[in-house]
């Protein structure tokens, strides 16, 4: 009940935001950071059930992006329907890239994940008489009608939607047959496997999911932004954020992205504002990174949530030691 | 009128580098028996095992289970075939509780059933059945990290279990366990296999391995040297020079 409570009043400060935003500006951050925790959760899919770090998903945003641009300029397509042809089409590329990339394991398959996003980056960057290359590639915008401050709450608004249904899909999967299998992946994968669980095809399966919300968010970004640049949007830098906001939220907790993308999202808009002209706002998320791995490997979630049940429930310890005891009393009553 | 078929390899051979593990291993293991690998550190046991459940694909060579080529075949497939195993070191999935522990293992085969939860409350029985079996049925709710070694090591054979498997592999069942504990898993192999399961055990714990077992296959350098009941082995003198060197 209380769960329901809290889960309704965070989504009503969420969709209030566009009210309560003091000026337009301030509403475009929101756009990107609501951007962010459509990127973070559509992440968590694949970090977040099966362990596996991704860092090549800016690759799934950028092809997302330029997919529906393209999809518009050169062959004439509506602006929504560029928008999901191209989250299709990232969804088939994905298979073959899955199948390469997801036989390796751990560091190497972070190191796999870098190397998609340089490649497509090269290509599109040296492609320049399809994709405009460095000049960049100019979207036309969805809705031509609408001023400024009213095309930032629209596009609020649809990534509200899309964040939804990204939190919908990871719950639906969390609770059923195959988050279980996918889980089981992140324990221990041979063992996994070696009880009946199809590993390969699950991982791949999760692996689509994900790319397709990555890249639905990056098609929503090419029309809301407008301007396209393979500099910016196939940015290592971009997938490194998304990663820092799952883990700093908690990759185990259907909100943790979302949660992460909220403070880390913010904290970069400060930060671009304030010491936009120097390189400050990546020593900081370097240094936000290596405390969130140092002291909080599980997130803020969990250790907000250790922390209140300590705070309420002062008698105990934490949950681990108290099973610890029961576990010695058990033993020794047998 | 012939025993049903288990477990058969034939010429089976896997070498890392330049050293064979495993080197033209026949093998014929028993239905409905336990059946016991033993052999010096070394001898290619580990690698057969993991040849022959799909780990690791052998370099030449066949495996077969009740007359089905299972060679090469993926790790899942050979499990779905009906052979489950246990880990040398225990394996579970320690950030998930004991009763998740066992719920992986639960087959779904249709689109539908895979996004059905996972909580199914017949599964969630089945479940406790089992870890009611292996003693550990007051600890469902805990995260299986949280277990001590011996208690996931009964967690793991729950497990197994769980996938509801014909034939059980236990590698080093007795490896790191008290002696208490060890009565209990040669108690339930031998409940199990009057059940109609058929066990291979890999075991360095001689007294386990006569008492436990029906048939004794020895192996040396990656190869079968000597098979036979307990008593027949254990005066073999090929045995003896392979195993303690006298």
């Amino acid at each position: 009940m209380l769960r329901l409570l809290a889960l309704v009043a965070g989504a009503g400060l969420i969709l209030a935001f566009p009210a309560l935003a003091p000026n337009p500006y301030i509403l475009s951050a929101g756009v990107v950071v609501a951007n962010y925790a459509v990127l973070a959760t559509a992440w968590n899919f694949v970090g977040g059930f099966t362990g596996y770090m991704s860092l090549g998903h800016v690759a799934y945003f950028g092809l997302g992006a330029y997919g529906t641009g393209l999809l518009i300029t050169k062959a004439g397509f509506p602006s929504f329907a560029a928008l999901f042809a191209a989250a299709a089409i990232v969804a088939a590329l994905t298979v073959p890239l899955g199948i390469a990339s997801l036989r390796v394991r751990g560091a190497s398959f972070v190191i796999v994940s870098i190397a998609q996003v340089l490649i497509v980056l090269l290509v599109f960057q040296s492609w320049s008489s399809f994709t405009g290359g460095s000049r960049g590639l100019v979207v036309p915008r969805a809705f031509p009608d609408l001023l400024r401050p009213e095309h930032h709450e629209v596009f609020y608004y649809l990534f509200c939607a899309l964040l939804a249904a990204a939190l919908l899909a990871w719950w639906a999967i969390d609770r059923s047959r195959f988050g279980m299998g996918l889980k089981a992946i992140r324990e221990d994968e041979d063992k996994a496997q070696s009880l009946g669980t199809a590993t390969s095809d699950y991982k791949l399966i999760v692996l689509v999911v994900s790319a397709t919300f990555t890249a639905l968010g990056g098609g929503l970004y090419a029309l809301w932004f407008g301007d396209l640049d393979p500099i910016f949007q196939f940015s290592i830098l971009t997938s490194a954020y998304i990663v820092l906001m799952a883990l700093l939220g908690g990759v185990r907790h259907l909100f943790g992205p979302l949660v992460g993308a909220l403070i880390v999202g913010c904290a970069l808009e400060y930060f671009k504002v304030e010491y936009g002209s120097t390189q400050l706002h990546l020593v900081a998320t370097g240094l936000l990174l290596g405390a969130v791995v140092m002291f909080m490997p599980d997130g803020i979630i969990p250790a907000c949530s250790n922390l209140a049940a300590r705070l309420l429930h002062p008698g105990e310890s934490s949950i681990r030691e108290v099973s610890a005891a029961e576990l010695l009393e058990t033993e020794a009553r047998r | 009128m012939t025993a049903p078929r288990s477990l058969e390899t034939v010429e089976l051979t896997k070498a890392f580098g330049g050293v064979t593990a495993v080197d033209g291993a026949t093998v014929t293991f028993q239905h409905g028996k336990v059946n016991a690998l033993i052999g010096p550190n070394g001898s290619g046991k580990t690698t057969f095992f993991n040849c022959v459940t799909g780990m690791i694909k052998p370099d030449s060579g066949r495996a077969s289970y009740r007359g089905e080529d299972i060679t090469g075949k993926a790790p899942h497939k050979i499990a779905r075939a009906g052979i489950g195993r246990s880990f040398q070191l225990c394996r579970i999935f320690p950030r998930m509780t004991v009763l998740d522990n066992l719920l992986v293992a639960v087959r779904a085969g249709t689109l539908k059933s895979q996004l059905t939860s996972s909580r199914d409350p017949e599964e969630i029985e089945r479940a406790r059945g089992w870890l009611q079996r292996v003693g550990i049925e007051h600890l469902e709710g805990i995260e299986a990290r949280n277990l001590s070694y011996g208690q996931q090591k009964l967690l793991e054979l729950a497990g197994v279990l769980m996938a509801d498997p014909d034939t059980i592999l236990l590698d080093e069942p007795a490896g790191g366990v008290n002696p208490a504990l060890l009565g209990r898993i040669s108690a339930l192999v031998r409940q199990l296999n009057a059940e109609g399961r058929t066990f291979l055990v890999v075991e360095h714990n001689m007294e386990l391995v006569m008492s436990l077992s029906d048939h004794v296959i020895v192996f040396d350098r990656g190869r079968p040297i000597a098979e036979g009941p307990p008593e027949t082995i254990k005066s073999d003198p090929r045995v003896l020079e392979a195993y303690l060197g006298v």
